[in-house]
């Protein structure tokens, strides 16, 4: 799993490229992690190179997401999700409760939204 | 082996509400509108195709699983599911003295409250035992029944012969089944058990959460390696197992995951939340299926949604 950033005012653009389950789902709780203890809030999940993703993976996005919304604090929003990564979105009921967006373009502009 | 479910709710029994019954019959009313069907002959097989979660109900019993082996009869958890499992022996054994040890994973209500209502517990000729990993677990049982909450105390009982104090983490056997345990994450801790006969292994681990999933959480799947049956507590769907942390419990998704990881071949469901409706169970049911087929190609790995009087054989 290759984890990336980018910055665009106060949201922090957040490229994985590689398989999100139980092996590499902890590198990304980490990666959020720091960012939040630097008082960052706001997210964008960009997940075009992301093939697959596990309830590990899932649990980390909704952990993370229970935290930012805790006092209004931020958010993280999805981009970006390959077919069978947004069907698994839908099954497991997190597409009801995330923000998901086609592109990082209108993630991003949902923030100032 | 022979697994047989005879209580699948979690945390309280829950029976089916006439508001539930009268649904039901609605459904299968329109349907039967819908099919044209005009004669008593076609019913039964009209019932028949119904969708599971409207000819069918999971039970609103708490937990209790049977497992037969040739010599020996292991039940896990003394849960409400108990009674009419101990009404069936009374009936099946009719003159013999029943034999049957009993697996506790922890002592939460859900898990001992049918034990003073299985009467096979009651005849002094039985012999029955108790087994637990929980400290003091005789005392924890008896005092169930002190005076104040139930009127029969249990050394009434006197099908019961011996209660068992195990060791987490603990191996013994009972006749020739050889039974693990492990311990699992749960409020004032859960047992988990393996059972090993003829070649075949059956895990009954309810009531866990399995928070550390990354790096995969190894003992457990080692535990559960290569098991021919896992019966798996999904109380919650994915959504509320995050909002509910630390509650002790999982979901189908979760279990899908780990028993891929650990070659599991038959996955069961159980410990079903009391609010979760036949419909809703069965929706999040197939939800299971789709996620499975999602994440495995060959997709050898079986799953169930484990209802009152569900049986499989092993
Ligand atoms: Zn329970
Ligand atoms: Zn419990």
């Amino acid at each position: 799993m290759n984890i990336t950033e980018a910055f665009q005012e106060n949201v922090i653009i957040v490229s994985l490229d590689g398989r999100f389950d139980a092996n590499t789902s902890d590198a990304v709780e980490q990666f959020l992690r720091v960012r939040i203890s630097e008082s960052k809030f706001q997210f964008v999940l960009d997940m075009a190179n992301v093939p697959y993703i596990s309830s590990a993976g899932l649990r980390v996005i909704l952990a993370v997401v229970k935290e930012l919304r805790r006092d209004n604090k931020g958010d993280l929003r999805i981009a970006n999700l390959q077919k069978t990564v947004a069907k698994v979105f839908e099954i497991s009921g997190l597409n009801n409760v995330l923000g998901i967006f086609k592109n990082p373009d209108s993630a991003i502009q949902s923030f100032t939204d | 082996m022979k697994v047989k479910f005879w209580g699948v709710r979690g945390s309280i029994a829950t029976p089916l509400t006439n508001i539930e019954l009268n649904d039901k019959i609605k459904k299968a009313l329109e349907l039967a509108l819908k099919a044209g069907l005009n004669a008593p002959w076609q019913t039964p097989q009209f019932i028949e195709q119904l969708p599971w979660y409207i000819r069918k109900t999971a039970g609103g019993d708490t937990t209790c699983v049977e497992v037969e082996t040739g010599d020996n009869r292991l039940i896990f958890d003394a849960g409400t599911g108990i009674r009419p499992l101990g009404l069936n022996l009374m009936r099946q054994e009719i003159g013999k003295p029943i034999e049957a040890s009993i697996l506790l994973s922890h002592t939460h209500w859900d898990h001992i409250c049918g034990l003073p209502f299985f009467v096979p517990a009651y005849i002094p000729n039985n012999n029955i035992t108790i087994y637990g990993t929980h400290s003091k677990i005789e005392d924890r049982i008896r005092h169930q029944q002190d005076f104040e909450y139930f009127p029969v105390p249990l050394d009434i009982m006197r099908g019961i012969k011996e209660f068992v104090q195990l060791r987490e983490g603990e191996s013994f056997r009972i006749g020739d089944i050889e039974i693990d345990t492990i311990s699992l994450y749960h409020p004032g801790g859960c047992t988990g058990y393996k059972v090993s006969y003829n070649g075949k292994t059956i895990i009954y681990a309810t009531d866990s959460e399995y928070k550390e999933l990354s790096p995969e959480p190894k003992p457990i799947i080692d535990f559960f390696r290569d098991a021919d049956l896992v019966i798996f507590d999904a109380q919650y769907t994915m959504l509320e197992n995050i909002e509910k942390e630390d509650w002790g419990h999982s979901s189908t998704i979760i279990g899908i995951d780990m028993a891929l990881k650990a070659g599991v071949k038959k996955l069961a469901f159980t410990h079903h939340e009391p609010t979760y409706s036949d419909e809703k169970l069965w929706d999040i049911f197939q939800k299971a299926q789709n996620y499975l087929e999602l994440q495995s190609e060959k997709n050898d790995l079986q799953l169930y949604l484990a209802y009152e009087g569900l049986s499989i054989s092993l």
